[in-house]
């Protein structure tokens, strides 16, 4: 399978002043597959969220390279950055992160208004991809604040968001942990079900739990990879 | 399309707080306004006033001693002579009249009320040049002036002081002037005409100027002020200018006389009127910059609150173009709304102050620049103050700003 994302030697050194640096990444080299599902495993502090905001281009890398898609993100600028994460990036956050102040299918609808689609067809996306994600009742659910959602829902309205633009790949961080464990099973089945129709998808975890259910294991300790096995 | 939607959105979650934050505004927008509405209506009514007088009146009066070192300007009185009639009369072409007046404050009693007046020696056609029309009774004519005859034509103001209800024409009044008093006849009294420059012939006693100079104001040959009209209103200047030489030629000082027409009042109190204009337009104008500076530390206040969410939005795709705009929408959003508010309101304010102040005379015009003005300052206000919270938002990192709780 050809490399979706290919990271060499990537280092992070964090400078936190006073001549204090900390190097949260020590030269980390891998590559994930188009259609592969990756889960990144680690503590706390083990670099494994240092790790997802480069591969998700929200951070720049102190050295090395990464190419995502043939494009190396070092060349990019701030604004292209913006653009290859709309197009290219689907975040799935921990706490949901859905804008308050939007509607469920507003949200959803919010990587498609930086795209430029237009109104109707990004509204008709929107509801496919809420009905995608099995959101109960969507044609209601969909005009429902967050704060009117269970956490299971908004992390499906979420993933919903994170598909707007079908991006190359979803990046998830910790999406099981702030949800009951009757909900936390149907996220997982739904990234499954996303892998299987061939969605490529990296989990950064710390549950060994939520790990199994990828193909792949890359274990990071202190900055480094000590573990990279393919369970599956 | 989707930004103003989003601004109205977030603006709409805390109303109170954007109702606040716009208050300053409308404030600003409704002082503005009717402060250049109310110097409007000054200048207007003030002009309207001047201009009953009739344009061709020139009033020629002793100038005074310089105000200086805290001692008070002090009327020269004894200045202008009758000769400076005569030689107006003669060597001023754009003179049509030229009148001598002798004028001094009185104790006047009728029966038991006593009152100050401002008595004035007049020949008979300074009731024409001033335009001072008879309400009972007759004028003075040149019968009483060959007589030197005891007779007076009253003011509508002192004689109502005097008389009260009673009609005034064939009542005698005392003028005492300490040592001695004067009986007159009132053959007339005027109709109310407000102040004309210098005179207020409504607090005056019109007697005729050879009784004045005979038996109460002497003043050797001097006049208290010098009445003139010009032949039309487009030599008003001129004759303005003639006198003024010809005054010269024999005082050699122009701080002794001042001659004042109608053209030089207008033009001095609406450069009077335009200076107080400006200063309370400028007032009113920075409670304007208050209420930006009120918007700018909400918008900072808000940018804050909402870091996790301009993070996430840059996660999501957006530039930061983008999130600079949409809160540069938002400060724009305030000040417009706001400054719309304020411009219909100050219609509101203007009527009310209209209504509460017709007693005092007081007119107020809203003018179509003072609107676009303050509405252009407004929005001007939501650009400058918005820009600086807008642009922090857009330089926030995005992976610092996703992490903020």
């Amino acid at each position: 399978m050809a490399a979706l994302l290919e990271l060499k030697n990537v280092k992070k050194i964090y400078d936190m002043g006073r001549d204090i640096q900390v190097e949260a990444l020590k030269g980390v080299s891998f590559s994930i597959e188009e259609g592969s599902y990756t889960a990144i495993m680690g503590h706390s502090g083990s670099g494994k969220s240092t790790l997802l905001q480069i591969m998700g281009c929200l951070d720049r890398a102190t050295s090395g390279d990464i190419i995502i898609k043939g494009t190396a993100v070092k060349d990019m600028n701030d604004f292209q950055l913006a653009k290859f994460r709309n197009k290219t990036i689907g975040f799935v956050f921990q706490s949901f992160n859905l804008i308050g102040n939007l509607t469920a299918i507003e949200n959803v609808e919010l990587p498609m208004i930086y795209a430029g689609v237009p109104r109707a067809e990004r509204r008709k996306r929107a509801m496919e991809l809420l009905k995608l994600v099995g959101l109960e009742e969507p044609e209601e659910r969909a005009f429902h604040r967050p704060n009117q959602l269970s956490g299971g829902q908004q992390q499906r309205v979420a993933i919903a968001r994170a598909l707007a633009n079908d991006p190359a790949v979803i990046l998830a961080d910790e999406p099981t942990g702030n949800l009951a464990t009757n909900q936390w099973r149907r996220i997982l089945d739904i990234f499954k079900r996303l892998n299987e129709s061939g969605k490529t998808i990296i989990i950064v975890t710390h549950d060994p739990l939520v790990g199994q259910e990828a193909t792949r294991i890359i274990t990071l300790e202190d900055g480094a990879i000590i573990k990279d096995e393919r369970i599956r | 399309m989707e930004i103003l939607l989003e601004a109205f959105r977030s603006l709409g979650k805390d109303k109170l707080r954007t109702f606040l934050s716009m208050l300053g505004i409308v404030i600003g927008v409704i002082a503005v306004i009717v402060a250049i509405a109310i110097g409007a209506g000054t200048t207007a009514n003030v002009t309207a006033r001047i201009s009953s007088l009739g344009s061709n009146v020139i009033i020629i009066t002793p100038g005074f001693t310089g105000g200086f070192g805290g001692r008070a300007a002090v009327a020269l009185t004894s200045v202008l002579q009758e000769t400076d009639v005569q030689n107006i009369q003669q060597m001023a072409p754009d003179v049509a009249d030229v009148t001598p007046i002798l004028q001094k404050s009185f104790n006047v009693i009728y029966q038991a009320t006593n009152t100050v007046v401002t008595v004035v020696g007049a020949y008979p056609d300074t009731f024409s040049i001033l335009d001072l029309p008879l309400q009972s009774g007759r004028l003075l004519n040149q019968n009483d002036e060959n007589s030197d005859a005891n007779v007076a034509v009253i003011g509508n103001t002192i004689a109502t002081t005097l008389f009260g209800n009673e009609d005034p024409v064939g009542q005698t009044v005392y003028v005492s002037t300490g040592s001695f008093q004067v009986p007159l006849t009132i053959v007339g009294e005027l109709q109310q005409t407000g102040s004309k420059l210098t005179f207020n012939p409504d607090n005056m006693l019109i007697i005729p100027y050879t009784t004045a100079a005979a038996k109460l104001i002497q003043l050797n040959g001097g006049v208290s002020q010098i009445i003139a009209s010009a032949k039309s209103a487009q030599t008003a200047l001129n004759a303005v200018d003639e006198i003024n030489n010809i005054l010269y030629m024999r005082l050699q000082n122009t701080n002794q006389y001042r001659v004042i027409s109608q053209n030089q009042i207008l033009s001095t109190v609406s450069q009077t009127t335009d200076v107080l204009t400006l200063l309370l337009a400028s007032i009113a104008a920075i409670s304007m910059v208050v209420g930006g500076i009120g918007i700018m530390n909400i918008m900072l206040v808000s940018v804050t609150e909402r870091t996790k969410e301009i993070g996430v939005k840059m996660a999501m795709g957006a530039t930061r173009r983008r999130i600079m705009v949409e809160f540069l929408v938002e400060s724009m959003f305030i000040t417009i709304v706001a400054g719309a508010i304020g411009v219909g309101l100050s219609f509101l304010i203007a009527a009310i102050v209209t209504y509460l102040a017709s007693g005092l005379g007081l007119t107020v015009i809203i003018t179509w620049p003072s609107i676009v003005l303050s509405f252009g300052v407004s929005v001007a206000i939501g650009l400058f103050f918005g820009l600086y919270p807008a642009y922090l938002a857009s330089k926030k990192s995005p992976v610092e700003a996703l992490r903020y709780e």
